[in-house]
């Protein structure tokens, strides 16, 4: 180590020093990290909850109690079931709760002995994909009914993608239609081509811009939060389902902060006098 | 496609304008039941009434022998002969003919009625409409075979041969759909080889009503092998639609010609007959389905039996059958207390001195005498506690099964976006229902027509204005054929002979919070004249009302209760009498009783007093 690099190290480590003394503790935001714990304290106890055997009511997703309807529909019919799992990688969350959902169909579509095809936009997808659905067909107990070539990869052009998928449903007239990540403009043209072959479709999306058009051309759609509670409403794991209730508590509470300082801060905007409560709500957004 | 054979042929009816005096009989298991109906000053009443044992079993192994004597009991009653001295049913030569009837008809549910096994593709899809159309047509569903019910082909035909069905429904596929399907489920039943009922010497029936192009393929699965397969209409040609007329009908032929053909002295039966004889549920299916849309209302009915439970309902275009094979009131009463829990039987006990170790006690009595009646009080009290129980755990069965199509492709706006409901909704609306009917043993012969209101009451909930009326002597099978032979009859006597209103319920839905008002209610035409007052929550309101006395009802519920028209909105509107009159039930709906014994025993104590329901 030269000198001059030593002096440069020195001089680093003594700001980091002074940093880290300064500001290690940012009292300003004292706020958020008893937010933070208060959140932890609710996920932790209802999964210990859970854990102890505690039943917890999870509200009925219409989406995913279709799916028995969707597939039988298929089976019924003679015809397909199309999965598309979003267009986006395997880094992205919506793509991984869209997995956990393919599961479930899957397991449903080897129990009716239906067929089922997942065209993807990724290669890792495609890879990921094919797990997820072999599993599926083996916790069905019919290993044998799983073919990989059911999961497979088009293009990761959006509207290469698109195109490829709306001419397979207009040629093979799959009865349920699963659109289960994250999409874009091609929502509406998958889905709507979808009402016009006359399948059962189910789409779930956290991406808010395509939500109208899922609501409006799908028979069922889970919404946002719905698409990733759906991971634990399908498996019941007391690990999921605890982290469900707290993850919901939590938001209970910040809601009615909420409220109660909209009231406070407007009630002491027209009338004054009110500076200790409002005061307080602002303390608990670290303000 | 194989052409349904020709049913076997029954004597020709008369026009309708020809028919004044009608026999019919109920072939039951063990009691043949005969009524003569006759045209009085215009309108047609049921005069009289005879019964005699079945005689299906040795050593008469003839049915007839059994309607000779009901009928011949009509005759003693009536003074009218009404059998020729072979021991056939006499006609009418004339208008003016004192002696004979214009037609004779009847049902049959002896040697335990007509027994079916179902399949189909998806058991909530093509294998459910196969069970609505068995059930329908009157028959008791032995089993579902669907290509989901989660048992491995082997355990499938295990069970295929280990049951004795008297026909085989099969169907799967919508039309131009799935065939593969549908012609492995053909491929399980063919060697699985079941066997009829009633001997081996004719072949096994089997009807398909199925996705038409699989029709062939299934027709050669059938081909050796003892089965007699006949092709209809698909009852699911697209999901959207279930089309059960031709298999129900289909299914009627079917059980004249090979159940009913074998059975002892069945053949005499229908030449004798002018309709074609149905299975006793079928007829009172139909009856109820006439009544409910001659008057344009929603009807449900039940009749409780001692080892099932039979439930029907008419909600709108949709009829619904079903039997809960294992709720009754004599062998079948162990396992309504199992299934219900005993907390449940006791909730609806108001005598301190029973508790659950004596309710035991008394389950078990009656198991190893299951005809036995009730002899005292308790054992009264006892037996219409787990009526109640039966009769609500039947009526979820039936509110499960009786559902819209499911599979159907559902039509959303964004303003669905957070009330996506899912297909498949049950039917069965408790505010839409118009009219209940009740039948038998235990609702038909409750010693006071309060305690039958009492248990339809607590048993289905009803909500906001309905009609409780119950079958006096069971006559609804009967009226079921001549409904098919001669409409306006069977509708004058159901009105004025078979049914016995017992009076009207009023019940806000809504959460009863007890001692808070719920409604507030004028009754203009009681006995007493007008009634008025409110309604507490937990409170049970009983006024006299004449049998054929109409009243006016305005009824304003509170806030967050609904009696028709919404929540917290006025509804004025006639109502009727009966033996019973009106009953105003504030308890809310759906009902919530107190969850400790001490407080739930004081309510049931105060609803028994209110209705007047025991003596004492």
């Amino acid at each position: 180590m030269t000198s001059a690099t030593a002096s440069i190290m020195v001089s680093i480590l003594g700001m980091a020093d002074e940093a880290s003394a300064e500001s290690f503790f940012v009292s300003g935001r004292g706020a958020l990290f008893g937010w933070l714990a208060i959140i932890s304290v609710f996920v932790l106890v209802s999964i210990v909850m859970a854990r102890g055997g505690k039943v917890f009511k999870v509200r009925p997703i219409a989406g995913l109690s279709a799916v028995d309807e969707a597939v039988g529909r298929a089976t019924e019919m003679g015809r397909p079931v199309l999965f598309i799992p979003g267009i986006q990688d395997m880094d992205n969350v919506q793509t991984i709760a869209g997995l956990t959902i393919l599961s479930r169909v899957g397991k449903t579509t080897a129990d009716y002995d239906a067929q089922i095809e997942v065209p993807v936009s990724r290669s890792l997808v495609m890879t990921a994909g094919r797990e997820a659905l072999g599993a599926s067909f083996l916790a069905a107990g019919r290993p044998d009914s799983f073919n990989e070539d059911q999961v497979y990869y088009v293009t990761d052009e959006q509207f290469g993608y698109t195109a490829y998928v709306s001419g397979l449903m207009v040629r093979k007239k799959p009865a349920a239609c699963f659109y289960m990540g994250q999409f874009f403009a091609e929502s509406l043209i998958l889905s709507e081509t979808g009402n016009s072959i006359g399948a059962i479709q189910i789409a779930g999306t956290a991406e808010t811009s395509q939500l109208p058009f899922f609501v409006a051309a799908c028979d069922y759609t889970l919404i946002g939060e719905e698409f990733f509670a759906a991971s634990a409403y399908l498996s019941g794991e007391p690990d999921q389902m605890g982290s469900l209730r707290g993850q919901d508590l939590s938001k209970a509470l910040v809601g009615a902060v909420l409220v109660l300082g909209v009231v406070a801060m407007t009630a002491g905007a027209l009338v004054g006098g009110l500076d200790g409560v409002t005061g307080f709500f602002q303390s608990l957004v670290g303000g | 496609m194989v052409a349904p054979a020709a049913a076997p042929a029954h004597a020709p009816a008369p026009a309708a304008g020809a028919i004044k005096i009608v026999v019919a009989t109920d072939c039951g298991s063990t009691t043949t039941k005969a009524i003569l109906i006759q045209e009085v000053d215009g309108v047609f009443r049921q005069t009289h009434r005879g019964e005699a044992p079945t005689t299906v079993e040795e050593p008469f192994a003839d049915v007839t022998v059994g309607v000779t004597n009901a009928v011949t009991e009509l005759e003693e009653l009536s003074g009218r002969r009404l059998i020729n001295p072979d021991g056939t049913i006499l006609r009418r030569t004339s208008p003016t003919d004192p002696n004979g009837c214009d037609i004779y008809i009847s049902t049959s549910s002896a040697g335990g009625g007509l027994q079916m096994m179902v399949a189909g593709v998806v058991r909530q899809m093509t294998a459910e409409s196969a069970k609505r159309a068995a059930l329908g047509a009157g028959a008791i569903v032995m089993d579902t075979i669907a290509s989901n019910d989660k048992r491995r082909p082997h355990e499938q035909i295990q069970r295929i041969r280990e049951l004795r069905p008297d026909m085989v429904l099969l169907s799967g596929g919508t039309d131009g759909g799935d065939t593969k399907k549908v012609t492995e489920l053909a491929e399980l039943i063919a060697p699985a080889k079941p066997r009829p009922r009633f001997g081996g010497e004719y072949s096994m029936p089997i009807i398909f009503a199925g996705n038409k192009d699989a029709a062939a393929g299934v027709q050669k699965v059938f081909q050796h092998g003892g089965f007699d397969l006949s092709v209809v209409d698909n009852l699911r040609p697209s999901l959207e639609n279930e089309n059960l007329g031709p298999a129900r009908d289909r299914i009627h032929d079917v059980f004249l010609e090979h159940v009913m053909a074998h059975a002892p002295g069945y053949d005499k039966l229908m030449r004798w007959s002018n309709a074609p004889i149905m299975p006793t549920p079928g007829a009172v299916g139909d009856i109820l389905q006439a009544i409910a849309r001659g008057r344009n209302i929603n009807a449900v009915g039940v009749d409780i039996g001692g080892a099932t439970t039979d439930v029907f309902s008419v909600f709108g275009p949709h009829f619904n059958r079903t039997v809960s094979a294992n709720l009754g009131m004599s062998y079948s009463i162990s396992n309504v207390c199992a299934e219900a829990g005993m907390a449940n039987i006791l909730r609806w006990v108001h005598l301190a001195q029973m508790d659950e170790r004596e309710l035991r006690n008394r389950v078990k009595n009656k198991m190893i005498r299951p005809t036995t009646i009730p002899q005292s009080l308790e054992a009264l009290i006892f037996e219409q506690a787990v009526a109640r129980e039966a009769l609500r755990l039947a009526y979820v069965q039936h509110r499960e099964f009786a559902t819209n199509l499911k599979g159907v492709q559902q039509q959303r706006t964004v303003g669905d976006t957070f009330a996506q409901k899912q297909g498949g909704s049950s039917i069965v609306d408790n505010m839409a229902l118009d009219l209940l009917v009740a039948s038998g043993g235990v609702l038909s012969h409750a010693p006071r027509m309060e305690q039958t209101a009492m248990m339809l009451v607590d048993a289905f909930e009803p909500e906001g204005f309905t009609e409780l009326a119950k079958d006096s002597i069971f006559m609804m099978p009967h009226l079921g054929v001549l409904a098919s032979v001669h409409g306006r009859a069977a509708m004058e006597v159901f009105e004025r002979d078979c049914l016995i209103y017992l009076g009207t319920c009023i019940a806000p839905a809504g959460t009863a919070v007890w001692g808070k008002p719920v409604a507030r209610y004028t009754i203009d035409g009681v006995d007493a004249g007008t009634a008025q007052g409110t309604l507490l929550g937990g409170e049970m309101k009983r006024f006299a009302m004449a049998g054929d006395k109409r009243a006016r009802a305005e009824i304003v519920p509170e806030k967050g209760f609904d009696v028709g028209a919404g929540p917290g909105k006025a509804v004025t509107r006639e109502i009727r009498g009966g033996t019973v009159g009106l009953i105003l039930d504030g308890r809310g709906r759906p009902l919530v009783l107190p969850s400790t014994r001490d407080e739930c025993r004081r309510s049931m104590d105060s609803w028994v007093k209110a209705l007047d329901l025991y003596p004492g």
